[in-house]
């Protein structure tokens, strides 16, 4: 396929230990499943990266692997993550 | 909490006080007291002290402040020399902030951050004008409020504060002086209290008691009881009286004077003044033991202020502790910790104690009192990490401590688990602190104890020195690398190291001489990372050589990109993809190098934006047309991918410079591929036409054609092409697949065929009764019948969805929502109740809000107020969902039904609670205008905010442009407890941007100083947008944000219309979508291309030329440079011609050529049989010429222009021209099998015998003197298929070869048996030429014609017929026959083959398919 599907199944991952780098996101992701992406930006003023990743999957299963288990305990330190945050909140009741 | 319980109590009251009459007038509509404006009530209005008597205090009590008040603050960066009124009272109220976080900072945690007040302090200076009150509070943070700094630098900041200010303008009072006194002596500062007072007098201020106190603190911290007395005289003489405070400084004066007796006394004769010793004076007392390291009078002392009912708080014992340390007796300072407590408060106290231990060298004290930190069990007890002593680490980091030291305490804390990972944090301290050596040093430590150390972990350091430019430092690092075995990765290189230095060869040589050592490949591939970004002609020279390695494009294929980018150089960037296109170095072993190039051409074009693409067209052109130049091709997937792009980019121009790099072998060798491939180029339109002739040329094959007839009814579908959709299906019934009656059934629907869409999914059931529609195909199902008043019939299909076990998901429920709405909007109460109470007790949906709301829409709709509130009532009831309540009441305000209102509340009240019912009745009075009567609902005692409601109503009112009512409820809820004000300004400012009105987000920006609301930073942002989109300076430093490049911005508004106006266009409401868009522009809103165009093409799919260029016209004038889309051209063309506006549609095919655009088959079909028709020949040399100099040929049959030149001429009543053009090419080696039917159906049409004898003299003459009998055999089969058989039978009379054209005659059979109601031509050819083929054949077709037009008795004639004459009737046949008994309701007499149609005529297929092959061995 030329051109690749954009659907992209990500997590969002955040408080990654500084200790981390894109390297170490992969491997510890790319036991849920093959993944494609993995956006983890680095501060070119500090040099450190700002603690959160976006981890994108190839396939669904991958994501909803990575979703299933919890906690994700990464270098020692317990790291959050969340299906990728949808484009706003829904509201579809006067009520809350 | 108290205060909250008490409001809820106040809340209790009945709405009906709102509703009150006290006036008694009872021919009035009571409710008129409610709001101003109603017919003939007096304007009075609710008054809450009527409701409510109570309210006045304790409502006053209730919202004095909005709570959360710290947060970043943000100060203007302008320096005003003259200070604008306005301008210094918004940077006073900035400051207030800022001291207000330092307020917070020490309230919280007993201590200041230097980088804090550092910060505060900058600010200050900055701006001007600082006031008495910050100049003290900056003032008293330089003293203890910084455990973290060493007491001479907080002295000196003290003194920096102090002149800075003094400078900016400052009024120091004596309270300024008493704040540095008080400084002076928490930092043990040495000074001459003389020389102090002598300032204060110059400075004309007077000391007052707390002024002596403090110095009299200061002659005794130095043991110089002498000077204490002077001070105590003077205090004597001015009558001041002697203090606890006094005592205790006395008490220290005299140990450090070295006369302990004289301290202890103090004691007995403060008692002997009357004033009992305090907590304080024990203090003092402890330290002076302590001082001298004497634990026995230190324990007696503790017991004599036990004793004395004196109890020392957790603090007291830690400053005796502090003491102790400083003085080197830290042996005894465990016995002082089992004193302390833990009392409330206890570690921020202790940490500050650590802090200043650490500042001043007693780290191994801190470290025995952060051990005595309670473990901090995390709420989630299964955390993996507890890190305690973080703040520990990173201030030994800070004051340098030893690592030995560092090493040891971390290895304590790691071993009592306390915590986790404490080196790895303090190594993050020291890269934080930019720390070099110590950093390498730690991270050696990590290495022992076996712990990873990554590339990444030198990046602080080598950022810093990169910011400096500072090779040396670089180099360091990069020793410190070597000693640790870290070798640098490609990005480290790349992005940290390289950069620093000039040229990579001065790297080299640097690092070379520096004796480190580097991987050459990972070196090799950062330098060409830099070479690829920066300067594509050295980088083709490098590659180009040789005796480069193989490099895989991964490596820099991101630094390419960028660099292609960036560069100008087109050549270079030929070479170089041409190079990685040739050369198998640069791909994966497995792969072909030119995928790879061709890959890396699809992603470039991805990484580029809409206006990258668009800015860098004419490059990116060149680039292409040289690749051409230079043989490199591209596959026809790789060059989808890159059309797709360009479209989405709206760059489409440039889609014919990537098409031609297509490889044609590619092209030719997979028909299909090319036939989709080249129709994508031209269009959907070229898409059909490929389509239907591959069909057709599939048919005549006699191949399998479901899977292109599936393809081809979802094309015609898109196209909205109802009607070609149902002719397919017609004829090749047998070969309909259930996807295609799918896609069928839903374009019904859509074009409202209610009856066609039954019974083709009565057919599909009969195919295969298991299969099920999808969700959505159901509903629109279920939307259709139920328009056309078949309530009945759609309850059954969604009966069905429930058998069939379709899920309704998330999606198809706003589906059912939208399906309900239209039937509540055309069909009324009746139907939509029917539908949604079986959706619901079907379990298909779940009641939501939304979906019960279309029963009270339809209330609503005919102004049936009580049915509304009734059917609202009733879902809360059932399904407890009050939908559209809002609006409900808001009718009912109106009309002023004050019964039925108060039903309302009442029930709201009961089912949700008061609180709902007063926001309830707030936003109807807001939506009505009513906005003193919504004041008071908002003045009721003990009501809250809810930001969920307040963002309710605010989403509403951006979404329906309705300001007024929006700022009022801003204005309203100023004083509403916990209202986030900074929230409220937002949507204000949001529907400002809207409407893109910046005086008022100005003057929003104005009130919110007013009333001192903190705006978060994405309120300034927004705020600046606005102001900045309008050439507005922006009066405050705008906030930046990390995201702010990532993110192109988009038009929010366009985000909000584009889906509504695309909808409208494709539900075929161009008109209302047209409206819109005049309505929507009027407002200055530009909307996207893609809106604009979608619209272009709706008005001229119904041939509205007229407003499409109204449309065209608004487009560009927003949109600059705004052309229309490949499709819309193709529409215009096709319009013009078809209303004859040849010289329009011309103009606009070489506007489009011109352009660069390739013009669809059909527009340029329709273009020139519009010409012929006009007589235009020359006209039609034009396109001719035009077409063809393309050079790349769309497909498109030569006929076409000779048919219509031919036509033209005829047209003219030039015969000879026409005849003498066809006998041209007739008699043309290769022009034998070209078709003229359409010259003769519209000489036919046109009953234009002239021109009739003269062309079928002409076929005639073709026939007998060049053996070519196309046109002859065109003539006669359009003759049959004009029912005039007569004529036919001359002709063939006349030129009995005719009857030998098999072939030809074959294919009208099957053309003629695909549509109902030919059967009669079939027959008129058969009794003209009755054997030109094999009955095996005609037969099939035949029946087939009969089932066809359903004709049952001539089927069964002709399947008796069949066996009488001894034929095998194929299956297929016998299946239609079949069905059609079936249909007819009448028993099949024979077996029916039980399998499905497609099984047989895939049968057949293969049958026919292996004949021919053997027939070919």
């Amino acid at each position: 396929m030329a051109a690749p599907t954009k659907k992209v199944f990500e997590v969002f991952v955040s408080k990654i230990p500084w200790t981390a780098a894109g390297k170490e996101m992969r491997e510890y992701f790319g036991q849920f499943g093959l993944v494609k992406k993995c956006l983890l930006p680095f501060d070119k003023e500090t040099g450190f990266h700002r603690g959160f990743c976006w981890v994108g999957f190839s396939s669904e299963e991958g994501l909803n692997n990575a979703l299933q288990k919890d906690p994700h305990v990464l270098e020692g330190v317990k790291v959050q993550r969340n299906r990728r945050p949808l484009a706003g909140p829904k509201k579809d009741s006067e009520y809350d | 909490m108290a205060a909250l319980l008490r409001s809820a109590r106040l809340l209790k009251f009945s709405p009906s006080g709102l509703l009150q009459i006290t006036g008694t007038k009872r021919n009035g509509p009571p409710l008129g007291r409610l709001y101003s404006g109603a017919v003939g009530g007096r304007r009075t209005g609710v008054r809450s002290h009527q409701i409510c008597p109570v309210s006045q205090h304790a409502s006053s009590r209730l919202w004095p402040y909005a709570p959360g008040c710290v947060r970043n603050y943000v100060v203007a960066t302008e320096q005003k020399d003259e200070g604008n009124l306005s301008v210094r009272s918004k940077q006073m109220q900035q400051f207030d902030w800022a001291l207000t976080k330092l307020d917070f900072s020490v309230r919280r945690t007993g201590r200041v951050t230097k980088t804090l007040l550092l910060r505060i302090f900058h600010d200050v200076s900055r701006t001007g004008y600082p006031s008495g009150n910050q100049a003290l509070l900056l003032l008293r943070s330089c003293g203890a409020l910084l455990p973290e700094l060493p007491l001479e630098e907080r002295t000196q900041l003290a003194h920096r504060v102090w002149e800075k200010l003094q400078e900016l303008g400052a009024q120091y009072d004596v309270s300024h002086y008493n704040a540095l006194l008080k400084v002076y002596l928490q930092n043990e500062f040495k000074f001459s209290p003389t020389d102090f007072l002598a300032k204060m007098e110059a400075a004309n201020v007077q000391p007052n008691r707390v002024t002596y106190q403090r110095l009299i603190a200061a002659y005794c911290y130095n043991g110089d009881i002498g000077g204490a007395s002077t001070i105590l005289g003077f205090m004597k003489t001015k009558d001041l009286p002697i203090t606890e405070a006094v005592f205790s400084s006395l008490v220290t004066g005299h140990a450090r004077a070295g006369d302990i007796e004289s301290a202890e006394n103090i004691l007995p004769m403060m008692r002997a003044a009357g004033i009992e010793p305090s907590p304080d004076t024990y203090v003092s007392l402890l330290s002076a033991y302590a001082e001298k390291g004497d634990m026995e009078h230190l324990k007696q002392t503790l017991e004599a202020a036990d004793s004395a009912d004196c109890s020392l708080m957790d603090r007291d014992v830690m400053q005796v502790i502090f003491t102790l340390a400083k003085a080197g007796h830290q042996q005894h300072v465990p016995e002082m910790i089992e004193r302390l407590r833990h009392e409330r408060g206890y570690i921020p106290d202790a940490m500050n104690l650590c802090l200043s231990l650490i500042t001043q060298g007693q780290e191994d004290t801190a470290f025995t009192i952060l051990k005595t930190f309670p473990m901090q069990h995390s709420e989630n007890f299964n955390d993996t990490a507890v890190n305690m002593g973080n703040f520990f680490l990173r201030h030994c980091i800070s004051m340098n401590t030893s690592l030995e030291k560092i090493a040891y305490y971390c290895k304590e804390l790691q071993e009592s688990n306390l915590h986790a990972s404490p080196l790895s944090f303090t190594l993050f301290c020291a890269l934080e602190a930019k720390k070099t050596e110590t950093s390498l040093e730690l991270m050696k430590l990590l290495k022992e104890q076996n712990l990873p150390v990554r590339s990444h972990y030198f990046w602080p350091l080598l950022t810093q020195s990169l910011k400096e430019s500072n090779t040396a430092a670089v180099m360091e690092v990069m020793k410190g690398m070597q000693e640790l075995h870290v070798s640098p990765d490609v990005e480290t290189l790349s992005k940290y190291i390289l950069p620093v230095f000039p040229s990579i060869e001065a790297a080299r040589q640097a690092l070379k001489s520096a004796d480190i050592s580097l991987d050459s490949e990972r070196f090799l591939n950062s330098e060409i990372r830099s070479v690829a970004a920066n300067n594509l002609a050295e980088l083709y020279t490098l590659l180009s050589n040789p005796s480069f390695p193989s490099l895989d494009l991964s490596v820099f294929r991101s630094s390419l990109i960028l660099g292609f980018k960036k560069s100008t150089d087109v050549e270079s960037m030929v070479k170089v993809t041409e190079l990685l296109h040739k050369d198998v170095r640069f791909s994966k072993e497995s792969s072909n190098p030119a995928d790879a190039a061709s890959f890396f051409l699809y992603n470039l074009i991805s990484s580029m934006s809409e206006e990258q693409v668009q800015e860098q067209e004419d490059k990116l052109r060149s680039f292409l047309n040289q690749l051409h130049a230079q043989n490199v091709t591209i596959s026809v997937n790789i060059f989808r991918g890159i059309r797709n792009l360009l479209e989405s980019y709206h760059a489409p121009e440039l889609i014919k410079d990537v098409f031609i790099l297509v490889d044609h072998k590619d092209q030719m060798s997979n028909g299909s591929a090319s036939a989709s491939g080249t129709a994508h180029v031209i269009g959907i339109e070229g898409k059909l036409v490929a389509l239907e002739s591959k069909l057709a040329e599939l048919k005549a094959e006699n191949k399998p054609l479901s899977v292109i007839l599936k393809h081809l009814i979802q094309t015609l579908s898109a196209e909205e092409n109802l009607q070609r959709a149902l002719e397919l299906k017609q004829q090749h019934e047998d070969e309909m697949t259930i996807g295609g009656y799918a896609t069928l059934i839903n374009l019904c629907c859509r074009h409202n065929n209610m009856e066609e869409a039954l019974n083709l999914k009565r057919e599909m059931s009969r195919k295969d009764s298991s299969v099920a529609l999808d969700a959505g195909k159901y509903i629109a199902l279920v939307k259709i019948l139920s328009l056309n008043d078949k309530v009945e019939e759609a309850v059954d299909i969604l009966k069905e969805m429930k058998e069939k076990e379709v899920v309704i998901n998330d999606t198809y429920t706003t589906t059912v929502f939208h399906m309900l709405n239209a039937v509540a909007a055309k069909s009324g109460v009746s139907a939509v109740r029917r539908l949604q109470d079986t959706i619901f007790t079907l379990g298909l949906a779940k009641p939501n809000s939304n979906l019960c709301s279309p029963v009270v829409t339809a209330y609503l709709d005919s102004k049936d107020m009580p049915g509304a509130l009734e059917a609202a009532l009733e879902c809360q009831k059932r399904y407890n969902q009050m939908p559209r309540i809002h609006d409900v009441i808001v009718g009912l305000v109106e009309k002023g039904d004050t019964d039925l209102l108060q039903k309302a509340m009442d029930f709201v009240s009961q089912e949700r609670g008061e609180m709902t019912m007063l926001y309830d009745l707030f936003f109807a009075f807001l939506q009505t205008g009513r906005y003193r009567e919504a004041r008071k609902i908002i003045e009721t005692p003990g009501l809250r905010a809810k930001p969920g409601r307040l963002q309710w109503y605010s989403e509403k009112c951006i979404f329906n442009n309705q300001m007024e009512a929006l700022e009022q409820m801003v204005d309203i809820t100023a004083k509403l407890f916990e209202c986030d004000r900074d929230e409220m300004y937002t949507y204000i400012l949001r529907l400002c941007k809207n409407t893109n009105d910046w005086q008022k987000a100005e003057a929003m920006w104005t009130k919110m100083q007013e009333e001192n609301v903190i705006p978060r930073e994405r309120t300034l942002r927004l705020l600046a947008d606005i102001l900045k989109s309008n050439s507005q300076e922006v009066p405050f430093e705008v906030p930046e944000t990390w995201y702010a490049q990532a993110a192109p911005t988009r038009d929010e508004r366009d985000v909000e219309y584009q889906p509504r106006l695309i909808t409208l266009c494709k539900k075929g409401k161009t008109k209302e979508a047209y409206g819109m868009l005049k309505e929507v522009d009027k407002k200055g809103v530009a909307l996207s291309p893609l809106s604009y165009d979608h619209l272009l093409r709706s008005l001229l799919a119904e041939g509205s030329i007229e407003d499409a260029m109204v449309v065209k016209d608004i487009a560009q004038s927003r949109v600059p440079g705004f052309k229309l889309s490949d499709s819309a051209n193709n529409l215009l063309i096709i319009t013009h011609s078809k209303k004859g506006q040849i010289k329009d549609a011309l103009e606009m095919l070489r506007s489009m050529l011109q352009l660069g655009h390739l013009p669809t088959h059909l527009a340029i079909t329709r273009l020139v049989q519009a010409l012929g028709n006009h007589g235009d020949v020359a006209g039609i040399q034009e396109v001719e010429t035009l077409i063809k100099g393309l050079g790349t040929n769309p497909n498109l049959s030569s006929m076409v222009f000779i048919n219509n030149t031919a036509l033209a001429h005829i047209k003219n009543g030039d015969l000879e021209s026409a005849v003498e053009l066809l006998e041209g090419i007739y008699t043309r080696p290769d022009g034998t099998g070209s078709s003229m039917s359409f010259v003769f159906r519209k000489i036919l049409e046109a009953d234009n015998d002239k021109a009739l004898d003269k062309m079928s003299a002409m076929a005639e003459r073709l026939a007998n003197h060049f053996a070519c009998y196309r046109p002859v055999s065109d003539l006669f089969l359009q003759l049959l298929d004009m029912d005039k058989v007569e004529d036919a039978k001359f002709m063939l009379a006349r030129c009995n070869a005719v009857a030998e054209q098999k072939e030809m005659l074959l294919s009208f059979v099957a053309q003629k048996a695909q549509s109902p109601g030919q059967v009669g031509k079939i027959k008129n050819l058969l009794s003209l030429i009755p054997d030109f083929t094999e009955k095996e054949v005609l037969y099939p077709y035949i029946m087939k014609c009969h089932v066809m037009d359903k004709d049952l008795p001539s089927a069964k004639a002709l399947h008796e017929q069949m066996q009488k004459e001894g034929i095998v009737v194929d299956e297929l046949s016998l299946k239609r026959l079949a069905v059609l008994y079936r249909k007819t309701g009448e028993m099949v007499p024979f077996p029916e083959p039980p399998e499905s149609f497609k099984f047989y005529a895939d049968k057949l297929k293969e049958r026919a398919a292996k004949a021919q092959a053997t027939a070919e061995e």
